[in-house]
């Protein structure tokens, strides 16, 4: 009898608590998304939280705040904001630009540039004070490019600058210092007067954009010998190369010009920045910015909803969340960045579990699979780009037709190949002498893990060319990001789905990546073709833009001709701003992280 | 010999024997650090040099610096070699550069440590006493409502995934209440320490302590009110278990012949229960809160990420997925010397609550 009360007590209780926890889940939750909807307006002017700062919750690690080392968008953001250039993108536009610490865009028109684009003279703002209180001199403007590209660490961005300058790819080749390269560094800027003169060993179109770049910051000469930089002789140089990651002697110190100053900085928490009152310019509204590191999304979201998070970063998969929420401002912003998936057409076959036998036997894949026109374009038949946009994108992204993205000078519409299995099929008999249709193959389709765009492009591809002839196999697998970038660079990926963000805004930071045999990807590709070397040869040595004009539009039917890769998204970032803030202006130049503070207003 | 520390009829040297015994278990840790590195070691070698160097990169464009920085780390030498270079720079105190903190691993480990440590100074005395408490009435009172209701508690409790209870806690008191914000303190209070660096002093890193000995109660009781949601996501999680083995240590103790004689000859049930027999169960009680409590200092990712307390756990996870080798070795060498004192303190509370025990 009590054994009996007590297993009634027992399922009693069981109910009763599953009953509450579960009423209480969702009552909490739905009562969350429907008490904020109509109360959200008032509680706005009621009272904002923390007036005079704005607060941004993201999830990047700053490593380093050195800007000849720093080259990922969270350093780059805080960079920005703290330093200054001589110019920078008129507003939304990525190939207008207005003077900052020059007083003059240079032109050709204006005398600013030489007819043959070797020559670039910057006149420079005067009164202008580093965070320090000193003043910046053209003796700054100097030290600084040169001391940027003295400093040229592993990895880090100065191969921009170099290039430019130099017309050498960095300051080194194989480890070693190029002989005479600091020399050439020391020829290419120098001051006369007020005026900065770059000296450019050939015409580099380019160049404008890349003086918007972190890179061309200007320092104080002073401080940064104090802080043990660069001595200012360039006998020394070689002694200031290549610092170890780390150690780098600006990684956690700055004294830029920039509106805002850093107030302080406790890596992967929280990044603060201040006003700067002896700034030269307008004076910002806010005083204080936080950048705060918040890894996990519904702890930034609910951070947004309550107000103590002025924008959140938003990714792809949470946008559906944040269409739902009210009180907040959204943008959709095209980002100059371009994902496609990339066929490598000399697989490395050592003990490549990616192209099983490694024949065309109907166990693998020979190395050359892809070296067979045939079968790049069956594979691009197969893929469903408006099913991948609406399905995996809600539709927020732009199909891009080849590497030279929307928003990038020269950009045109090439044709794509239409989602067409017959045509696959077609193609796919073909290949290889029809082989290919008769023996059948397995392969294997790699993305990195995490990324489901990519993931679902992968899917889509082997479905649909597995559909074609049950002798076709295809598998989808994840690798881990660091290991995908060793080993697609070591031809293990029969096909690699990979990014690329824009440097700069210029067809050439594209075109060269993505086609020439010796482009970051090209290269790994293994594709070779001669007139698409020359013309992106041709393209970034060419001033005139009529002449490039031609240049890149040839090289964007080669890509469609040739079917090199195929071109899967150009990203749109949903920003989430609360209501009350304004000021943001959308360049597509602006990775998602990017945030301008000077313009951000708050009321 | 045998010799019971706790005994007071031993009229030994109590001070002596129990130093040396501490001694020598802290020498064996010097051993258990050298098999932990070079297991660790070992095992982070057999990335290929190409996966290590990637660590350093970010984008795509960094990646064809890759064999620059294979050169430069020596990612290429042989393992020994490797290995004897990194035992050099720890005795001469550097710990390396960790990528995920940005800042050398030493001065990362002390930044982080305190935030874990304040988190279960207050968790651990909960979840244990709780946990003993709890599975002692439970134990006592064997299939009473009170039995059921904790025992049910403490089934959601140990099978909800932490993460998820945290982000239930979250949205509840958070979202929908708008109490108990994340992080670790409130804007205002960490804007007035920034701006007023000389009135406050991080003498320990945890602003319950440090608020305190500045004389700031408000950057205290701040401070607590944001570890509430934390501390309990982290002791409902834990507790059950402490519970549970208390319970049935509790049940078994309460059958054993010298209770039922006890209770026969009427002696009084909170004596029996409270002094022998949970005295008695507490012994594979220890041993579990023991290590729980050691655990817990590896951090607490699912904690640390909702509610935004970046403290050991959300490093050493960070730091595992990204290949940040010098932290991974770090955190191996600290985890492994926190069991070896939580073992120490285990054995000699064992020795303390039952005097049959003895440490020698």
């Amino acid at each position: 009898m009590k054994k009996m009360k007590n297993v009634q007590w027992f399922k009693f209780i069981l109910i009763v608590s599953s009953v509450l926890i579960f009423s209480g889940l969702l009552g909490c939750t739905d009562k969350s998304e429907e008490k904020t909807k109509p109360e959200e307006k008032t509680a706005v002017k009621k009272t904002i939280k923390n007036p005079d700062t704005f607060i941004y919750v993201d999830y990047g690690t700053v490593r380093t705040l050195d800007p000849a080392v720093c080259y990922d968008v969270v350093g780059r953001q805080k960079l920005k904001n703290i330093y200054e250039t001589l110019i920078y993108f008129d507003g939304s536009s990525t190939d207008k630009f207005v003077p900052v610490l020059a007083t003059t865009v240079p032109t050709i028109e204006n005398g600013g540039i030489s007819p043959d684009g070797k020559t670039y003279k910057f006149q420079i703002r005067k009164n202008v004070k580093f965070h320090n209180g000193a003043v910046m001199t053209p003796e700054d403007v100097v030290y600084s490019f040169k001391r940027n590209m003295i400093c040229d660490s592993a990895g880090g961005p100065m191969w921009m600058l170099i290039e430019a300058l130099t017309g050498e790819g960095g300051t080194r080749d194989d480890g070693k210092i190029i002989p005479g390269i600091f020399d050439k560094i020391d020829r290419a800027v120098e001051a006369k007067g007020d005026e900065i003169i770059f000296h450019l060993p050939a015409a580099y179109p380019p160049f404008l954009s890349i003086m918007t770049y972190t890179t061309s910051v200007v320092l104080n000469k002073k401080w940064c010998i104090e802080n043990n930089c660069w001595d200012g002789n360039i006998a020394n140089a070689a002694k200031y190369n290549r610092p170890a990651p780390g150690y780098e002697p600006l990684q956690k110190i700055e004294n830029g010009t920039a509106p805002y100053f850093m107030k302080s900085w406790v890596p992967s928490k929280e990044f603060v920045f201040e006003r700067f009152d002896s700034y030269w310019g307008p004076k910002p509204q806010l005083k204080y910015a936080v950048f705060k590191y918040v890894k996990e999304w519904s702890t930034r979201k609910l951070m947004l909803q309550n107000g103590d998070a002025d924008r959140a970063m938003v990714d792809l998969n949470y946008v559906p969340e944040v269409r739902q929420m009210s009180g907040l401002t959204l943008y959709e912003v095209p980002q100059l960045d371009y994902s496609a998936a990339l066929f490598c057409q000399k697989i490395n076959s050592i003990g490549n579990p990616n192209i099983g036998s490694g024949k065309l036997d109907g166990e693998g894949i020979p190395p050359d699979f892809f070296a067979d026109i045939n079968v790049r374009k069956a594979f691009l038949h197969a893929m469903d780009r408006k099913t991948y946009k609406n399905d995996v994108f809600n539709g927020l992204v732009v199909m891009p037709t080849s590497p030279n993205v929307e928003g990038l000078p020269y950009h045109k519409d090439v044709p794509v190949y239409a989602f067409d299995l017959e045509k696959s099929k077609e193609f796919m008999k073909k290949a290889w002498d029809g082989k290919a249709w008769e023996k059948g193959f397995k392969m294997i389709i790699t993305h990195n893990t995490g990324n489901e765009m990519r993931q679902a492009a992968a899917h889509m591809l082997a479905e649909n060319i597995a559909s074609l002839n049950p002798k076709f196999q295809i598998e989808v697998r994840n690798v881990d990001w660091k290991d995908y970038t060793v080993k697609y660079r070591q031809f293990e990926f029969p096909i690699f789905i990979i990014g690329w963000s824009a440097d700069y805004a210029d067809p050439h930071n594209f075109m060269y990546t993505f086609m020439h045999s010796k482009g970051v990807y090209g290269s790994f590709m293994a594709y070779k073709n001669e007139e698409v070397d020359k013309l992106c040869s041709a393209g970034i040595k060419t001033v005139d833009p009529l002449k490039r004009q031609e240049i890149y539009s040839k090289l964007q039917d080669l890509w469609y001709i040739d079917a090199i890769g195929i071109p899967l998204y150009q990203s749109i970032d949903l920003r989430a701003y609360k209501n009350y803030i304004s000021g943001f202006v959308p360049n597509a130049i602006d990775s998602p992280a990017m945030e301008h503070l000077a313009h951000i207003r708050k009321q | 010999m045998r010799i019971n520390l706790f005994n007071p009829c031993f009229n030994g040297n109590i001070g002596v024997i129990l130093q040396a015994y501490i001694i020598r278990r802290l020498i064996f840790l010097i051993f258990v650090l050298f098999g932990v590195s070079i297991l660790i070691f070992g095992i982070l070698s057999t990335f290929s040099p190409e996966r290590r160097a990637a660590a350093f990169v970010t984008t795509p464009q960094q990646a064809k610096n890759i064999p620059e920085l294979i050169e430069r780390y020596g990612f290429n030498d042989p393992v020994y070699l490797q290995y004897i270079r990194w035992v050099k720079e720890i005795s001469s105190g550097n710990m390396g550069w960790s990528i995920v903190a940005a800042r050398p691993v030493f001065d990362a480990f002390w930044h982080y440590f305190p935030i874990t440590l304040e988190l279960n100074l207050f968790a651990t005395p909960i979840f244990i006493i709780l946990g003993i408490w709890l599975g002692t009435q439970a134990g006592i009172k064997k299939d009473s409502a009170f039995d059921h209701i904790t025992r049910i508690v403490a089934i959601i409790g140990w099978s909800l995934p932490t993460f998820l209870f945290a982000l239930i806690l979250l949205m509840v008191f958070y979202g929908y209440f708008n109490l108990f914000s994340p992080e670790i303190l409130s804007h205002d209070l960490v804007t007035f320490i920034r701006n007023n660096p000389d009135s406050y002093t991080a003498y320990t890193g945890m602003y319950t302590i440090d608020g305190i000995l500045n004389g700031r109660f408000d950057i205290t009781l701040d401070a607590l009110k944001h570890l509430v949601l934390p501390v309990a996501t982290q002791v409902i999680v834990v507790v059950a278990l402490v519970m549970r083995v208390m319970r049935s240590n509790m049940i078994e103790e309460t059958s054993k012949d010298y209770v039922i004689t006890a209770k026969a000859k009427g002696a009084d049930k909170k004596t029996i229960y409270i002094k022998h027999a949970r005295r008695n169960a507490l012994i594979p009680v220890i041993t579990i809160a023991g290590e729980m409590a050691a655990f817990a200092m590896e951090g607490s990712i699912a904690v640390e990420i909702v509610f935004n307390r970046q403290g050991l756990g959300w490093w050493l996870a960070e730091s595992a997925i990204q290949l940040d080798i010098p932290v991974v070795m770090c955190m191996c060498l600290f985890m492994g010397a926190v069991f070896v004192v939580t073992n120490l303190v285990i054995d000699l509370l064992y020795a303390y609550i039952d005097p049959r025990i003895r440490l020698s």
